[in-house]
């Protein structure tokens, strides 16, 4: 990738900046960018760090950084294409700027750093109410009012049906967008996060399971000779990371407290492994005696879902020798770990690195159990 | 769009229901089911639309969405794919921004300038 002329290697990265609406930023800001690190996990905040040269008399030293261009809550783009194919990584706001001057010409450093778009969903506090609507209209009416920046909401009815009583409870939020509708997600054993591209500008916002089912990302290949695309992989198995939750119940009728029964976890989460590992914890939740029958049940269903997973890899590659994007939140195959190891997993994390002339990515994935439950991974 | 999807779809993504991969230009094809007189059902790709065109920049105007290329003897689309994308395969993006019939047509005459969009600007893919 050395040999070739910038501008006609494999992997491109385009930069768009703006206040709402974005725009590709000047040629001289994308030839100052030193690098760019973005992180993208499951059920959590995306994150990125973007450094640039910062030259005495350059562009964004003379101009762009005191006229703004580089301001909290500006928006940033970045999408990258390898082989043609285009992908957005990241669609967030910038939080802080950092600048770095250095007596050494060429080492003073503009680093930004921010959050992606769920930021937006973080900043007010709102207390309302919702009166009659199940979880997920809770959540579809809070993400309508982030349309404006192309978010897209992509919901999912809860597992466990719960009909809204407004004569028995109504459903207050406290505290912001965010918090919130990570707490329903979490009650549900759903996950929130956002979800950018697929075209610049617009992300959709997923509340609802994990993808653990469908189309196999191209695997991951090590300890295969020149076959192998990871540097390095390494798997942990915890075994006290899975708990079998119990919870009780009181019929408020009868003032009887049931044990409510192990529900199984599998429309949930779809078992990766073949030797589903056994739960050593067991632990009781609290509170969930006043809820109503059907929340306790979701509660309980969600505390087993979470904590299954008890096998965790984690390691690095280099896009150029993998020849694909490690997408995150989705299914990847593993083969050359040995029998115990080898198969699909759920990848949680993906940190993507990028330099001129280098694209790493640190990834980590994990399942419930040990062994492959197919022969075969999607090459 | 904005709607509340039952819990059964969130699962039921049928691997191999596209057959096509990100890089290739069928994959936001449509894809559709012919039903036949037996009942038997039969999966086909329907007709892809050229996605439109960019508008042409007014004089003076940054040039974002595509640069040009000057045809000299020996180019070949499968070249110019390698050169400005990295994967010969990707030729068919140069086609696209310059809609010809034939993709002989884009390198037949040295001399001729044609467009070469840019690498990452998606366009109207989907995913």
């Amino acid at each position: 990738m050395f040999d070739v002329p910038v501008g006609q290697g494999p992997v491109h990265l385009t930069l768009r900046m703006g206040p709402k609406l974005t725009r590709p930023v000047p040629a001289e800001v994308t030839e100052a960018l030193l690098s760019a690190q973005i992180t993208a996990t499951a059920g959590e905040r995306s994150g990125f760090q973007l450094a640039f040269d910062l030259t005495k008399n350059g562009l964004i030293n003379r101009a762009l950084l005191p006229e703004g261009f580089f301001d909290p809550k500006t928006r940033i783009i970045v999408s990258v294409s390898v082989k043609g194919t285009a992908d957005v990584l990241l669609d967030g706001l910038i939080v802080r700027q950092e600048v770095g001057a250095s007596n050494q010409p060429g080492h003073s450093t503009l680093t930004v750093t921010g959050e992606d778009l769920s930021l937006l969903m973080d900043l007010e506090e709102r207390t309302d109410r919702y009166p009659n609507l199940p979880p997920s209209d809770r959540v579809l009416a809070i993400l309508r009012r982030y349309s404006d920046y192309g978010i897209r909401p992509d919901v999912y009815k809860e597992k466990v049906a719960q009909p809204p009583h407004q004569d028995l409870r109504v459903h207050y939020q406290t505290g912001t967008d965010l918090q919130y509708v990570t707490e329903l997600a979490r009650a549900n054993g759903y996950t929130f996060y956002l979800e950018p591209g697929p075209t610049p500008g617009r992300s959709s916002a997923r509340w609802g399971p994990e993808i653990r089912l469908g189309i196999r990302q191209h695997a991951l290949n090590v300890n295969m000779d020149n076959n192998s695309t990871v540097d390095q992989l390494t798997f942990s198995y915890d075994g006290t990371a899975r708990e079998e939750p119990q919870a009780r119940w009181q019929d408020p009728g009868t003032r009887v407290s049931t044990l409510l029964p192990q529900p199984p976890i599998s429309p949930l989460r779809p078992p990766l492994g073949r030797r589903p590992t056994p739960a050593l914890k067991r632990r009781t939740l609290s509170g969930t005696a006043k809820q109503q029958r059907e929340q306790a049940e979701a509660e309980l269903l969600a505390r087993a879902a979470v904590s299954a997973d008890v096998i965790s890899g984690s390691g690095s590659l280099d896009v150029n020798r993998h020849g694909y994007i490690l997408q995150p939140r989705q299914l990847v195959g593993v083969r050359g770990a040995g029998r115990a190891y080898d198969g699909d997993y759920y990848v949680k994390s993906v940190t993507h690195t990028l330099r001129p002339g280098s694209y790493q990515q640190n990834f980590t994935v994990s399942r419930e159990g040990l062994e492959a439950r197919s022969a075969y991974v999607r090459p | 769009m904005a709607d509340i999807e039952p819990y059964e779809n969130a699962l039921d993504a049928i691997p191999g229901a596209h057959p096509y991969p990100r890089s290739s230009r069928y994959h936001d094809a449509d894809i559709g089911i012919h039903r036949q007189a037996d009942g038997t059902e039969v999966r086909y790709t329907k007709r892809r639309l050229l996605p439109p065109l960019p508008p042409q920049p007014e004089a003076g105007d940054a040039q974002d969405e595509s640069r040009t290329h000057t045809v000299s003897a020996g180019d070949r689309p499968d070249l110019l794919g390698r050169r400005y994308f990295g994967d010969p395969a990707q030729w068919w993006q140069i086609a696209d921004a310059n809609p010809v019939l034939d993709p002989r047509e884009l390198t037949d005459e040295a001399g001729q300038v044609i467009d070469v969009p840019l690498p990452g600007n998606g366009g109207e893919r989907r995913v």
